[in-house]
């Protein structure tokens, strides 16, 4: 025990005099900037605070200058990473802009008067069917208010206003298989009903067997039809089909003048239709 | 052979403890490995190889800073000495031993290496985050590297 005691006793001594060495004999230039090498190869950092000279003595300018710009360059990097995502972000903005300014300008040659709104929420299990927009009473909207989307820098129907809440509203989608519109068949003006399937596809019903329809031919709202102003286009004739024996008018499929899938602003057009006709307040939510 | 085991052993203590401070630290806190591998070492360890386990880890630490050198190798070595003559009174195989030990020293070492920063580089080292946090860390960390060293030890005769 004595002699393991003694060999501890020595090993402290000797190594305890090396490291007192170490700290009281300043490390040469060569040694201190292997040092620093080694450190800052580990650790990639210079931030020495307040001591940063007394860490980079002895070590020479041109080594200290290419760790300074080493960590430069790692800023750099960081900022560039920065700008990257500030620029996706960008020109995401500006895109949408685009589709604004141009939106707005079709807006102004619109005969309605409404306002623009944009669409917050779709229901992945409802489609084709409805979604929200982010203005409700406290912005004029009024239920059976027409929504309008833009297609192609032309306003396409997309549907009608169903639920009005204070900060937000739901829109009935024409596609909808509930929703249906009165249209009129161009050129010749021959009325029709087009009634919404729950797919991105549109049905047109009740079609005299006689009528000249044919496929591209199309579709606006009619003046007969009361929830909707008169001139809209609501798609085009994609598929006519041949009369059943057992009926005597005609189906066709209609491509929608206006694609859900890529709305992101609707155009809500005031109505201000008589509550008599529509039993308007039933819709209402507070 | 053995000799060539407690080199890499010893390689793979530093680097353990370096990349854990890159890659797995929480709010900028890390268990030192580096004093948790002289402390194990110095209980497995006869007395000669538990001090001189201790002088080189506290270099390798020395080596990853740039604040004076010497001073971590300093202060593992007496570490390792006082723990060396802490085994001869206490089982220090023992969990429990190890845990005070590990937190006993852990601030022994801190206020050791303060001392010596202050009175060699006039540089006051010791983040009060640190002080707080590290030796209950350390203590965690101990006895997992004393069963990763004693396994060794019994299966290589390392250390």
């Amino acid at each position: 025990m004595s002699r393991e005691k003694d060999a501890a006793n020595y090993a402290l001594v000797f190594f305890a005099a090396l490291s007192v060495l170490l700290l009281l004999f300043p490390a040469s230039k060569f040694a201190h900037t292997a040092r620093i090498a080694v450190s800052y190869s580990l650790y990639p950092s210079m931030h020495y605070g307040a001591k940063y000279g007394h860490f980079i003595r002895n070590v020479p300018t041109n080594f200290v200058s290419l760790l300074e710009t080493d960590q430069e360059n790692r800023a750099l990097k960081g900022k560039v990473r920065d700008l990257e995502v500030k620029l996706r972000n960008a020109s995401a903005l500006v895109s949408e802009n685009e589709r604004l300014v141009s939106a707005l300008r079709l807006s102004r040659s619109l005969p309605w008067t409404g306002s623009w709104a944009r669409i917050v929420n779709k229901t992945p299990a409802d489609w084709y069917g409805s979604f929200f927009i982010d203005k409700g009473s406290d912005d004029g909207i009024a239920v059976n208010d027409t929504v309008l989307g833009m297609q192609d820098d032309r306003a396409g129907l997309a549907g009608r206003v169903l639920e009005v809440y204070p900060k937000f509203s739901k829109v009935l989608l024409l596609t909808n298989s509930a929703a249906s519109a009165v249209c009129a068949i161009s050129p010749g003006g021959l009325e029709a009903l087009v009634e919404g399937k729950g797919t991105w596809l549109l049905k047109m019903n009740y079609v005299p067997e006689e009528a000249s329809v044919e496929a591209g031919s199309e579709l606006l709202t009619s003046p007969g039809g009361l929830l909707f102003p008169a001139g809209i286009s609501v798609g085009k004739v994609t598929k006519v089909y041949p009369r059943e024996s057992f009926m005597n008018f005609i189906t066709a499929d209609v491509a929608p003048a206006v694609d859900v899938n890529t709305l992101k602003e609707v155009f809500v057009v005031r109505r201000n239709i008589p509550g008599d006709l529509t039993g308007r307040g039933q819709g209402e939510k507070k | 052979m053995s000799f060539f085991l407690e080199i890499f052993l010893y390689l793979a203590a530093g680097t353990g403890y370096w990349w854990w401070t890159q890659n797995l630290t929480v709010f900028g806190l890390a268990p030192n490995l580096l004093f948790a591998a002289a402390l194990c070492a110095a209980i497995l360890a006869g007395p000669v190889k538990a001090v001189a386990w201790g002088f080189f880890l506290g270099l390798y630490a020395d080596m990853l800073g740039a604040n004076m050198f010497g001073g971590y190798a300093l202060t593992y070595s007496l570490m390792a000495y006082s723990v060396h003559t802490l085994k001869r009174h206490f089982d220090m195989a023992g969990l429990f031993p190890q845990l005070v030990a590990a937190l006993a020293l852990s601030w022994v070492s801190m206020f050791f290496y303060q001392g010596l920063s202050l009175a060699f580089a006039k540089i006051n080292p010791l983040g009060l985050k640190i002080f707080l946090v590290e030796p209950f860390l350390n203590a965690l960390a101990v006895p997992v590297v004393f069963q990763v060293f004693y396994g060794l030890k019994r299966r290589t005769g390392a250390l």
